[in-house]
Order: C-alpha cells, then structure tokens, then sequence
C-alpha cells in the first residue's frame, strides 16, 4: 500500500461525519434524502467506537500480510496488486464468516442483510478518479488523512527528533543550573 | 485433453470446478448441478428478515464467473448414474438424457436435512432451508403468522430465529439437548439460552417436541405435555450426506454414512474425487476421518478434489472446524474441538477457563469478552477454543484460532496471548481447571494429537 488512512484519535470528536458519508458513498443512489429510506439499508464500514476518554474511529486496516485473505475458502477477499486495498468479491462470498472470526481488529462485519461480508474498500473507485476516501474527506478535524506511507515516516521521525532535540535540552538545563548552582 | 465433471454446484462443487480448471488450463471442466441459485446461506435470514427480496442478491458462483474460468454449467441438470468402468456419467439436461464421458469426476452432491422423527413432520408448514425453494417457503409461510417453533442447534437456526424475532413472531426455539451442542461447551451453553431467552426468543431446551399437530396443516405443537398454538416450524435438525449417486457406482462410505475419502480428497474408486457434505474429511487434530458438514471446510476441500481431479497431487492434512457467528448482540466463536466432538473422536481433552474479568483499567473492571474457554489434550496442547463476546471478539478469537491451528502449547500460549492494552497473563494467574471428565475413554484408548511439525501447515 503507497497510501494508507491515518487516524489521529486526539482530533476526533466522535460526531460520525465518516459514518456517514461512508455509508452515502456505499448506498444505491448516493444522495442522502434517497440513501436513507434505501433498502437494504447503505451499511457504513467505519465505525466510531468510544474507548475510555477518546472516539476513535475504527475501519479496515488493509493490512499487509492480510489475514482475511489467507484464510477465506473461496478466494473471496482478494487484493489485485501489493499496493491495492483489501476488497470483497461478493460473488465467491459464502458466508462462512471465518474472516470475521480472523480479523485482529474485528472490522469485518456481515450486515444485518445479512449479504456478503462487508469492510471497508478504501473507496476504491473514488481512489482510481484521484479522490479521497469518502470518510477522509468528510472528517471536519482532520482525524482521518489519508497519506503515503513515505509521509507517514517522514512526520514521525521529524516528530521523534523534535522530542529528542527537547528533552536533551531540557537535560542540559537542568545540569547547567546544576553546575551553576 | 482431459475431461472433468462436477456433480454439484453449491461451495464444494463450484471450488472444486474454479480450482480445476486453473490448475489445468487445458482442461474440459463441467459442473453438473439442479440447484438454480446456489446462495450464501446467511442469505435465508435475510430473505426471512425482509431485508432483501431478490434471490440474486444472495446468489453466488454465478454464471459469467464460471465462464470466464471456462467452466461449463449444465443447469438444471441432475446425475442420475456413475459407470466407473466405461467412466460416463449419465444426466437428465432439459428433460433429455445425455452421457458425459470424464477422465475423472468430483462428487460433491451435498446433504439433505435431516428431520426427526417426530409425528406430524410431514405435514404442510414445516419447512427446511437447505435450497432456496425451502427459504422461500419460510418467507411466504411467515407472512400470516404469529408465532413460529424452530427445531434445531445450530448457527443457522439461530439465525432464522432472529430473523422471524425482527418480523414480529412469536419465536420459540426447540432443541433437544442444548443449543449449538458440538460446538460450545454445556455451561457455555447454558449461559447463551439464558441470554437469548432473556433477549424473547423463548427457549424450550432439554426435551425434543413430541408432536406435531394439526389437520393437514401445522396447527400445533406438544413440548413436554404443553401444547403451543403456530403455524410454522421450521427444522434446522442438521445433515444427512446425500450419497445415492455414489453408492450406486460402489464407492464405500466412511463409518458415518458420508463418502469415503483419503487425504487426496480421492474416494474408493480411482478418479472420481468428493467433497463437501456428502463426504466425510480429514480432522486437523487427530488425522482421524470425520463426517463435519460446514460451508468453510467443504469450499477447502473442494479445492483439493478440483485440482486432483485436474492432476496434481495435493494432499491435506486436515481441517480446522471454525465457526463464528452474531446472535441477538453475541458474537460467539468456536474452533476446532469441543468437548463433545472430541468424545466423538476419543480424544481426551481438558477444558479450561479463561477469566478476564479481572482485567481492569485504573481499578475499573472491564470485561474484554464475556466467556472464554481453552480445551487441552494430554500433552498441554490446545485443541480447541470458544468464545462469546459483546463486541470485537475477534481481536481475541484470531488468536485463539492460531493457537489451535499450531496446536500450540497451553502455558507458552497464555504469555503470549494479549490484547491491545496489556498482556492477560496477569489476569490468568486464578486459571479455573474446570475439569470435563471424558467418559469412557481408557488411558490407552485415548489419541493423544498427531505429531506438531505436521499441524503447521494446514489445508492450503
């Protein structure tokens, strides 16, 4: 995966915009006034989910080695290259559940219309057109970004250096102090 | 060129077709099958629950996906003799008999429900789901009733009932013994139809219903002296494997009445392969040949009699039983032996629990799952797991579900075994050895499990 969807859980404030526009984004006709008396009803595959203090909101993680696809029977969760997200082929589907059993993060969900297994698909086709994922680009604060993993890496180690830098300094006050003292 | 016929087109049989024919390309593959929709079965509680209407949407293996392997799917179309000697199959096509000549052949004709002998089941209005014609019923036949009486223990049934439970019935679930049985120890058991009868599915465990009354329709039924006024019943009583077909040709059944096979998926007669739930299969655990009709395993070994069917030499191990499903807000988990199956297979186990209530996050407590429990064999090693938990269960099961594949060892499982927050080996140091008596096992009779090297890898 060159991109994937970061989350910044200390952003979130648990108001549901990705809920939401992934579910839009996911439904028939895709204009809320006729998503939401759709039937089946559009599933979301995000979720907001309160944890002690925080709202963090928790979808597929498209992990590398994916569990879900070595495991399905069938072939059904596949991803077509390295770098492509993890999607479902509702086709092959049967419905035995052992990649909801798997998932270490139990994101995998069948819908109360009971379809095939529902999960996040990265937004697939919005991808291919050069958009965001539909949950990125309604997050108001900036919780969900969606970055290349070259980024990622980058903004931690500036983050981890720039913590160095402060407690070495820190250090040497107080030693200064010390010395002066 | 090589000619294969699959006799069959539910997960089994569609497998055992798609990984023929990509393990050789030159084949002539064929999928012999009356079923018109095969369906993802957790599609019957959608179609009950009215969330869907149309049957392709819970279709799978459809026709453009055979085809682009360059599969051939003779439809509706049903086998109605093997000849192994001159290797032709004979079918009923369109209402017209035709002889297809194979170079070797897959069996993967299914099972049929297996009804109880109860009086009155026979009658107009009790209903079973293993095709989509018998959903169907169950969807025309709820629409006027009240109430309904599911008979059954598994996964499935539970599903059905939860799903005449969201269309308003009256929903009372019979079973004879406890529910989900093989897969959830008694206690575990237990402790779920209490949830679920607390939740207005009205449980009526312990006994089988005595009878099924009315004039020639379903009227009522009698559980333990009682009579209950409904309409509908629906049997989710299990499997029977569907062998005619095979017996007829002389290929040997295993002890459980399924079709014989060895670890090449290969029944008695050379060539012709089964899979599914007319057959029986290897077990991870023990090596041993047993008759587990689940979607999971029949899909597996579907692939393994395809390919061999196609001409490679693949052979298993063994599979792993894995069932997960969420029930009225439970998701329960369950993997590999139960104490009840491992009785089946003489294999004498331990059952431990796992106690997380203790996990607590400054001093609350927090309960990460509901219920846990361990099976070990005499050497320590894990054998099986089940769990119930509220939510992300799996986060755990996953875990569970490695240390049983490896069959790995008990204590060095339990300092690895961790979630998010902290390591759970603080919370185990209480480990409850509930201790399950394996009856009528002798300590010499007892399996102790297959070799470890040989449970790393499983059936891919």
């Amino acid at each position: 995966m060159d991109k994937v969807i970061v989350v910044n859980i200390e952003k979130c404030l648990g108001c549901k915009s990705c809920e939401l526009a992934c579910a839009l984004v996911h439904s028939k006709s895709k204009v809320l006034e006729e998503a939401i008396v759709e039937s089946p009803r559009p599933q979301r595959m995000v979720t907001v989910e309160a944890a002690e203090e925080f709202a963090v909101p928790i979808q597929c993680r498209h992990c590398e080695a994916a569990p879900c696809v070595g495991i399905c029977p069938t072939g059904a969760i596949q991803r077509q290259s390295e770098q492509a997200p993890v999607v479902v082929d509702e086709d092959l589907c049967i419905g035995c559940k052992l990649c909801m059993l798997i998932c270490p993060f139990g994101v995998l969900q069948i819908g109360p219309e009971g379809r095939a297994i529902i999960k996040c698909d990265m937004c697939l086709e919005r991808l291919e057109k050069g958009q965001e994922p539909a949950c990125v680009e309604a997050c108001p604060t900036g919780t969900l970004k969606l970055v290349s993993l070259k980024e990622v890496i980058k903004t931690r180690r500036r983050e981890a250096s720039k913590q160095l830098v402060k407690e070495t300094q820190a250090k040497e006050k107080t030693k200064s102090r010390k010395n002066h003292k | 060129m090589r000619r294969i016929v699959v006799i069959g087109g539910s997960a089994a049989g569609m497998m055992a077709a798609i990984a023929a024919a990509d393990e050789n390309t030159d084949a002539e593959v064929a999928v012999v099958t009356q079923d018109q929709t095969p369906y993802r079965r957790p599609g019957i509680a959608a179609l009950i629950a009215g969330y869907i209407t149309e049957p392709a949407e819970v279709r799978v293996f459809s026709p453009e996906r055979l085809a682009q392997h360059n599969v051939k799917l003779l439809c509706p179309a049903e086998a109605t003799n093997i000849d192994p000697q001159n290797k032709i199959i004979s079918i009923q096509h369109d209402g017209k008999e035709e002889h297809l000549s194979y170079d070797s052949a897959v069996i993967a004709t299914g099972g049929h429900p297996l009804i109880p002998p109860i009086t009155g089941a026979d009658k107009d209005g009790v209903c079973t789901f293993t095709t989509y014609e018998g959903a169907a019923e169950i969807v025309e036949k709820a629409k006027g009733a009240s109430c309904a009486v599911i008979i059954g223990a598994g996964f499935i049934a539970l599903e059905i009932a939860e799903a005449l439970m969201h269309k308003g019935l009256d929903v009372y679930f019979n079973v004879r013994s406890r529910i989900l049985r093989k897969l959830l120890e008694p206690d575990v058991s237990e402790s779920l139809s209490d949830k679920f009868n607390r939740k207005g599915l009205k449980m009526l465990t312990g006994e089988a219903i005595s009878e099924i009354g009315g004039e020639d329709r379903v009227e009522y039924v009698i559980y333990k002296g009682r009579k209950i006024a409904t309409n509908l019943v629906v049997m989710g009583t299990g499997t029977k494997p569907n062998v005619a077909l095979a017996a007829g040709c002389g290929i040997k059944m295993g002890p459980s009445g399924a079709i014989k096979v060895d670890n090449r998926m290969q029944t008695s007669i050379e060539g012709i392969y089964a899979a599914g739930d007319c057959a029986e299969s290897p077990d991870l655990g023990t090596g041993l040949f047993v008759y587990s009709p689940v979607g999971s395993i029949g899909a597996s070994a579907g692939k393994i009699a395809g390919r061999n069917a196609a001409g490679a030499n693949q052979k298993t191990k063994g599979f792993l039983r894995a069932q997960a499903d969420e029930i009225l807000g439970m998701q329960i988990y369950s993997i590999g032996h139960s104490s009840t199956t491992a009785k089946e297979v003489n294999l004498a186990v331990k059952v431990h629990n796992l106690d997380a209530s203790r996990l607590g996050q400054r001093g609350r407590t927090t309960k990460p799952f509901e219920i846990a429990r361990l099976l070990t064999d005499r050497n320590g090693r894990i054998v099986g797991a089940q769990l119930v938990a509220k939510k992300y269960g799996s986060q755990f099961a996953w875990q569970l579900y490695r240390a049983v594949l490896e069959g790995a060892n008990r204590e060095q499982f339990l300092e690895q075994f961790n979630w998010p927050r902290m390591k759970l080996t603080e919370a185990l140091v209480d480990l409850v050895e509930s201790t399950v008596v394996v009856e009528n096992v002798g300590e010499g009779k007892a399996l102790t499990l297959a070799d470890t090297a040989s449970r790393k890898k499983i059936n891919q």
